[in-house]
């Protein structure tokens, strides 16, 4: 054998000397792409079709509410009861949303990939719920500004209109935002439980569409403070029952529809707090380990 | 019983996932349960946990999970493949695949609906909700089966269907009643024992003629796409 005759030619690699951007611009890069997964924005046709038909019945059903108002004069629901009737397509979104979100890194084996960057495990699972988070938002106060503006242009009472409605809107967002908190952790940690897309999204209609009629029983047991207490058992109907002790008149406007929470509003608050608390968690300790495949 | 029964009846139960389905049955017979050691009126807890829980939620939900699992799960990993080498007629394949789909979902929701039924009114009303969502479980296996031959995304169609055509605008929209097997489970059931409990406007004929052509058009149809079926990657 002849000497080692190879020789390492010098083609001009460099180090990297420019500036690193640090760990809130990870974050910030995973929001964004989060928000943008859940619309299905750079991505095929085929991963709009679903998010896109809930956008459009949404926004239709706004446009329809807004119509009926601007011509017969009729408030036919307002910004909250809004919210509440869309309440099965925002199940349905979730449930659309939240596989594509966490499942597919599971599925695809690339939580190792991101956790060899500067990003702690905590910064991944908040990124993606604040995207969730976002995105039911604007799934529900989008439509309630398109009511808003139609309402607004339609007032006959001047600025003093538009100023009653803005503030007839803004519990509404906020009211927006509670669903969106306690729907979006329920949702992505039944999800960060499977890597199978379509069996995260039927844990996650399980989940709600079970708990509903948990309450219609409730509420009608011989017991007074049983029935008061009911609507802690669904998701959706403790939002409801939060919104009413919270918000109260803001939110139905006199048109009544509240829950009949009783004394326990306070309850209400407190185990809305302790859930989505609970959720993240749980989704915190689900990331401590992840397996490489 | 064939190869086919065999290994899906495998691929179903041999997963942890499956106990994912035991919740929603133990749930059903826990209200009812509970119902009844309370005193409350049947004619007031009846329709939300028969109706509410069992037939629009338990059936559908279960038969959604169950019948897009047997043959999309195996889509989804590639391993249908090995059966569709194997010299088998199609039909050979997804009958096997419904059977065990309708089977599983019928004995998954009627052993709690039984219960249910049975503690709301009576043993009549038990076997009737037994035997009409049987039937209910074969046109929904029918329906997500092909489902998933016709498209990758079997789950959240199903839901679409589940969720928004019987759940939104089977409340609001009363004709889409007409086309909705929850509907069509419901007025078999009623038949077969009549009760103040169920209650819907489709009626009965109606209702069976359209369960057994659900049940045979759309098996007919996953035999059909499965003949001239293409094995894909995974979509984005």
């Amino acid at each position: 054998m002849s000497d080692a005759t190879g020789v390492i030619h010098d083609i001009g690699y460099q180090r990297y000397t420019g500036p690193r951007l640090g760990r809130r611009q990870v974050f910030g890069a995973l929001y964004l792409h989060g928000v943008r997964t859940v619309f299905g924005l750079g991505r095929s046709a085929k991963a709009k079709i679903f998010p896109w038909l809930v956008v459009s019945v949404v926004t239709v059903v706004a446009a329809g509410v807004t119509a009926v108002r601007s011509q017969i004069g009729e408030v036919v629901m307002t910004y909250a009861q809004f919210a509440d009737a869309m309440s099965w397509l925002v199940i349905f979104f979730a449930a659309v949303a939240a596989p594509e979100l966490v499942s597919r890194d599971l599925r695809s084996g690339v939580l190792p990939l991101y956790f060899s960057r500067p990003l702690p495990r905590g910064d991944y699972a908040l990124s993606k719920l604040l995207a969730l988070v976002t995105a039911l938002w604007l799934l529900l106060g989008g439509p309630q500004l398109v009511m808003f503006l139609g309402a607004a242009f339609t007032t006959n009472r001047g600025v003093r209109g538009v100023w009653d409605e803005l503030l007839d809107l803004l519990p509404g967002l906020l009211y927006a935002g509670l669903w969106a908190v306690v729907f979006a952790s329920i949702a992505l940690l039944v999800a960060s439980l499977t890597g199978k897309r379509a069996f995260a999204a039927g844990g996650i209609v399980a989940v709600f569409l079970m708990t509903t009629p948990v309450v219609g029983v409730l509420s009608i047991l011989p017991s007074a403070t049983v029935n008061e207490l009911a609507f802690l058992a669904s998701p959706p109907t403790l939002v409801g029952g939060v919104g009413t002790w919270a918000l109260g008149d803001a939110l139905t406007q006199g048109q009544g529809g509240g829950m009949p929470i009783g004394d326990f509003g306070p309850v209400y608050a407190a185990v809305a707090v302790l859930l989505v608390a609970g959720c993240v968690s749980l989704l915190l300790l689900r990331y401590r380990k992840v397996a490489a495949r | 019983m064939s190869t086919v029964t065999w290994i899906t009846a495998r691929g179903l139960f041999g997963r942890s996932r499956f106990l994912m389905l035991l919740p929603l049955p133990l749930v059903l017979i826990g209200l009812a349960v509970l119902c009844r050691s309370l005193g409350v009126d049947p004619g007031q807890w009846g329709p939300p946990v028969l109706v509410g829980l069992g037939l629009a939620v338990v059936l559908p939900v279960v038969a959604l999970i169950v019948g897009t699992g047997v043959l999309g799960a195996e889509i989804d990993d590639g391993t249908v493949v090995h059966i569709l080498t194997k010299p088998l007629p199609r039909w050979q394949i997804v009958l096997p695949k419904l059977a065990v789909a309708a089977g599983v979902s019928a004995v998954t929701v009627g052993i709690p609906i039984y219960v249910a039924g049975v503690l709301a009114d009576s043993v009549r009303l038990g076997l009737a909700l037994v035997a009409a969502s049987a039937a209910g479980a074969l046109a929904y296996s029918a329906l997500f089966l092909a489902l998933s031959l016709v498209t990758r995304r079997p789950v959240l169609l199903g839901l679409v269907y589940v969720l928004i055509w019987e759940g939104l605008l089977g409340r609001f929209v009363g004709g889409t009643r007409v086309l909705s097997i929850q509907q069509w489970v419901i007025a078999l059931a009623d038949r077969m024992a009549p009760t103040p409990l169920l209650g819907t406007t489709v009626s009965v004929p109606v209702a069976a003629v359209l369960t057994a052509l659900v049940a045979v058009g759309f098996t007919v149809l996953a035999i059909d796409r499965l003949r001239s079926f293409s094995v894909a990657g995974e979509t984005s």
